[in-house]
């Protein structure tokens, strides 16, 4: 643990590999944000932010890692018509979750699913539940009816809370988890009584516990922080019962350049000597863009802690720039010792 | 077929892959590439989190068309107009736009469940985006608009949106629910039959009361149908209209190509103009691997007399380390790229634009990336 980390490996390396980076990159938690022991611990955890940010890699290794400890685990996505788990768990989700490891189940929350057994919890009777169903008029009516999708989506992800010790959802980007979690709400309003309205008290009762976690999963790009910054924004006054979420921000990378390198990395950038070398500038290039990355993961964390006043987990860019080597699988075991990693740095703190 | 060849042939072009792969950023940096060479053109942006304004340079800007000023840009001879889709107001315009009378109109934007719901559920973003296209493209006010798609759970959201609004909205089923409200019977007067047994279960579900006033909202609604129907058609029409391109988007990444391939498949069985696909943020390198202490180690030691003895041989171990990896990583998108590119038809192209040095939120780092689009792309079926 106290190795001193040659330069060449920081680059790779988890910033909290070695007590030299802990000492610049553990930042104070905060009190009323959940930290990655809460995440960990959560009953119900829902993953959200921007498109190809990597909510689904984070999502399956919270699972791997709960499954791991002796949870009953659960992963599920929502209503997707080509569900990204296949890739990480090598086989697709049903709607009935499938044995993926030892305690660790995947699914899909595909709607027509959800709604038949919702109507099977809610109507008396398997025969009426069948006659509803056949009928075609009815079908198209419960497509139209507004909310009744997310609603039946939701209750479905509420049961599963019951079976399960942790349910991990690898929710819809953001625009769409908003309208999907505000849902609840807005029955709430239009209803003064009723199954619906039942189910959407249950719902919004369930989010607002204690054992509720909110991830949302950024990148240390200006407009993605921007993005995450929104939607919290949105989330949090659309669907207030929610706990102040984690950020986890992807793809960063620690510091590492010392400010006289960064110093002569300029002063090499606007050498009249070299800007002809095709060779010197690729060299300088390679170099300035990870000195951009570092620079932009730094910006990235001081705006997400300032502006929305969050834990923010940070998880060092894998292999090359970011690349996707080694399959999903590596990236997942990766990820998940990353983790652990943070975890006890929480306990230690 | 090159990008300076669709933006002269089409009036209409559609941006569309997965999330985080630069879709906003490629249709304004198309849509200021085709001003530059005179067209006027408009970009349209469904995304909820307001990323072209980002991209522009702008603040933000509202449902209103907003012209950007191209002067940093001296050799544009067009204009570039952007806007962004709110969605609550393009579904309030289209209701007054599509009402028989004042009375429909004010009924239905009255209405709790309307004014609930019309912002808010999912789905009604892609439509919203269908619509708003229709307009503008009909307007003749441009002679080309670039479309941003919004980000999509479901690829085929966005493509079928026109038609699932259309369904819900089927007259039949309409009638048959809306038969007891014609009536003035409103649920609870006898009815006979099956639809007695479903009225009841319907009234349990969601109780008598929403159900009445849900009953409202498609009653209003389908004053509009025809309207909505006909402008459906309208709109499938646009999607396979000679005029009108699709572009898949995508980064050089494993997952977003994958939902480009899907694209490539779905818009080849729908039929629908697909030219190809944009790669963008690619990692180049002439290739070889540089020692950086041949390339650099004479100017550092220059150029760096007044710094800590160790820096130059700290940062020449740091760019190489950067090279070695860069490197490797257009090793790796170069094979992702091939084996896509295996997917395509004879004849489709890809266009790689390069990672820009710099971070793109400006007119001149568009304008760059609308430069590397008009070099020759990659065309599937030729050699080289």
């Amino acid at each position: 643990m106290a190795k001193r980390l040659a330069p060449h490996v920081l680059d790779h390396a988890h910033p909290l590999a070695g007590p030299r980076l802990a000492h610049r990159w553990v930042h104070p938690l905060h009190g009323g944000s959940v930290n990655v022991q809460e995440v960990l611990q959560s009953r119900l955890l829902l993953v959200t932010g921007k498109g190809g940010t990597g909510k689904t890699t984070l999502s399956a290794t919270v699972g791997r890692l709960g499954a791991q400890r002796g949870r009953r685990t659960v992963v599920c996505e929502v209503d997707t018509f080509r569900p990204a788990l296949t890739a990480v768990f090598g086989q697709a989700p049903d709607y009935e979750p499938t044995r993926v490891g030892p305690n660790l189940d995947i699914c899909n929350v595909t709607w027509r699913d959800a709604l038949v057994e919702w109507l099977g919890d809610t109507v008396p009777g398997k025969r009426i539940v069948k006659a509803i169903l056949d009928n075609r008029v009815v079908q198209t009516f419960l497509e139209a009816t507004p909310g009744l999708r997310e609603t039946v989506i939701l209750s479905k992800i509420v049961k599963l809370c019951d079976q399960y010790d942790q349910v991990v959802v690898d929710m819809p980007a953001s625009g769409h988890a908003i309208s999907l979690l505000g849902v609840p709400g807005v029955a709430m309003n239009l209803m003064r009584g009723g199954p619906i309205r039942e189910r959407a008290v249950q719902i919004k009762s369930r989010l607002s516990r204690r054992d509720t976690a909110l991830v949302i999963v950024a990148l240390p790009e200006e407009m993605v922080v921007n993005e995450t910054v929104e939607l919290w924004e949105r989330l949090h006054r659309e669907v207030p019962e929610l706990q102040l979420p984690l950020v986890a921000l992807n793809r960063s990378a620690a510091p590492s350049l010392s400010g006289d390198e960064i110093a002569l990395l300029d002063r090499l950038e606007s050498d009249a000597a070299l800007s002809d070398d095709p060779a010197a500038r690729e060299l300088l290039l390679a170099g300035r863009w990870e000195a951009g990355l570092e620079e932009a993961t730094a910006q990235a964390l001081e705006r997400l802690r300032a502006e929305l006043d969050v834990n923010v987990v940070h998880f060092s860019r894998l292999g090359a720039l970011g690349g996707y080597e080694g399959g999903p699988q590596r990236i997942v075991q990766q990820l998940a010792a990353a983790l652990a990693r943070q975890e006890l740095a929480e306990q230690q703190a | 077929m090159n990008i300076q060849e669709l933006l002269s042939e089409k009036d209409l072009i559609i941006c569309v892959g997965s999330g985080g792969v630069g879709k906003t950023t490629t249709a304004a940096a198309i849509g200021l590439q085709a001003a530059r060479d005179g067209r006027k053109v408009l970009v349209l942006t469904i995304d909820p989190a307001k990323r072209l304004a980002n991209s522009l340079g702008l603040k933000r800007f509202g449902n209103d068309e907003t012209r950007i000023d191209l002067s940093p840009l001296p050799d544009a001879r067009g204009e570039l107009w952007a806007m962004m889709l709110d969605n609550q107001k393009t579904f309030d315009d289209l209701i007054e736009k599509l009402s028989p009378d004042e009375e429909s109109r004010s009924n239905i934007l009255s209405n709790r469940i309307y004014r609930a719901t019309a912002d808010n559920i999912s789905g009604s973003q892609d439509y919203m985006a269908t619509e708003k296209l229709y307009d503008v493209v009909n307007s003749g006010r441009y002679d080309l608009v670039v479309l941003d798609t919004p980000p999509v759970k479901n690829a085929l959201d966005f493509l079928e949106a026109p038609g699932r609004l259309a369904r819900f909205l089927d007259k039949r089923v309409m009638k048959w629910f809306l038969q007891p409200y014609d009536e003035g019977r409103v649920f609870g007067k006898l009815l006979m039959g099956t639809s007695a047994v479903i009225f009841r279960l319907l009234g349990y579900i969601f109780g008598r009361e929403f159900l009445a006033e849900l009953a409202e909202y498609f009653h209003h609604f389908r004053d509009l149908y025809e309207g909505f129907a006909t402008r459906h058609q309208a709109v499938v029409e646009l999607f396979g209209d000679a005029r009108t391109a699709f572009l898949i988007v995508s980064a050089p990444n494993g997952p977003s190509l994958e939902v480009a391939e899907f694209f490539l498949e779905e818009l080849g069985r729908r039929k629908m103009h697909n030219p190809g696909l944009i790669v963008n943020q690619r990692h180049v390198t002439a290739g070889g691997a540089l020692k950086a202490r041949d390339v650099l180690g004479e100017r550092s030691r220059m150029l760096s007399a007044d710094l800590p003895t160790h820096t130059g041989g700290q940062l020449l171990a740091r760019l190489g380390a950067a090279h070695r990896r860069l490197r490797e990583l257009s090793v790796i998108e170069n094979g992702l790229v091939e084996s896509v590119c295996r997917r395509m038809v004879r004849g489709q192209s890809i266009w790689s634009v390069p990672r820009l040095e710099e971070d793109v939120h400006d007119l001149p780092s568009l304008g760059r990336i609308g430069e590397h689009l008009c070099e020759d792309p990659k065309i599937v079926g030729t050699v080289g």
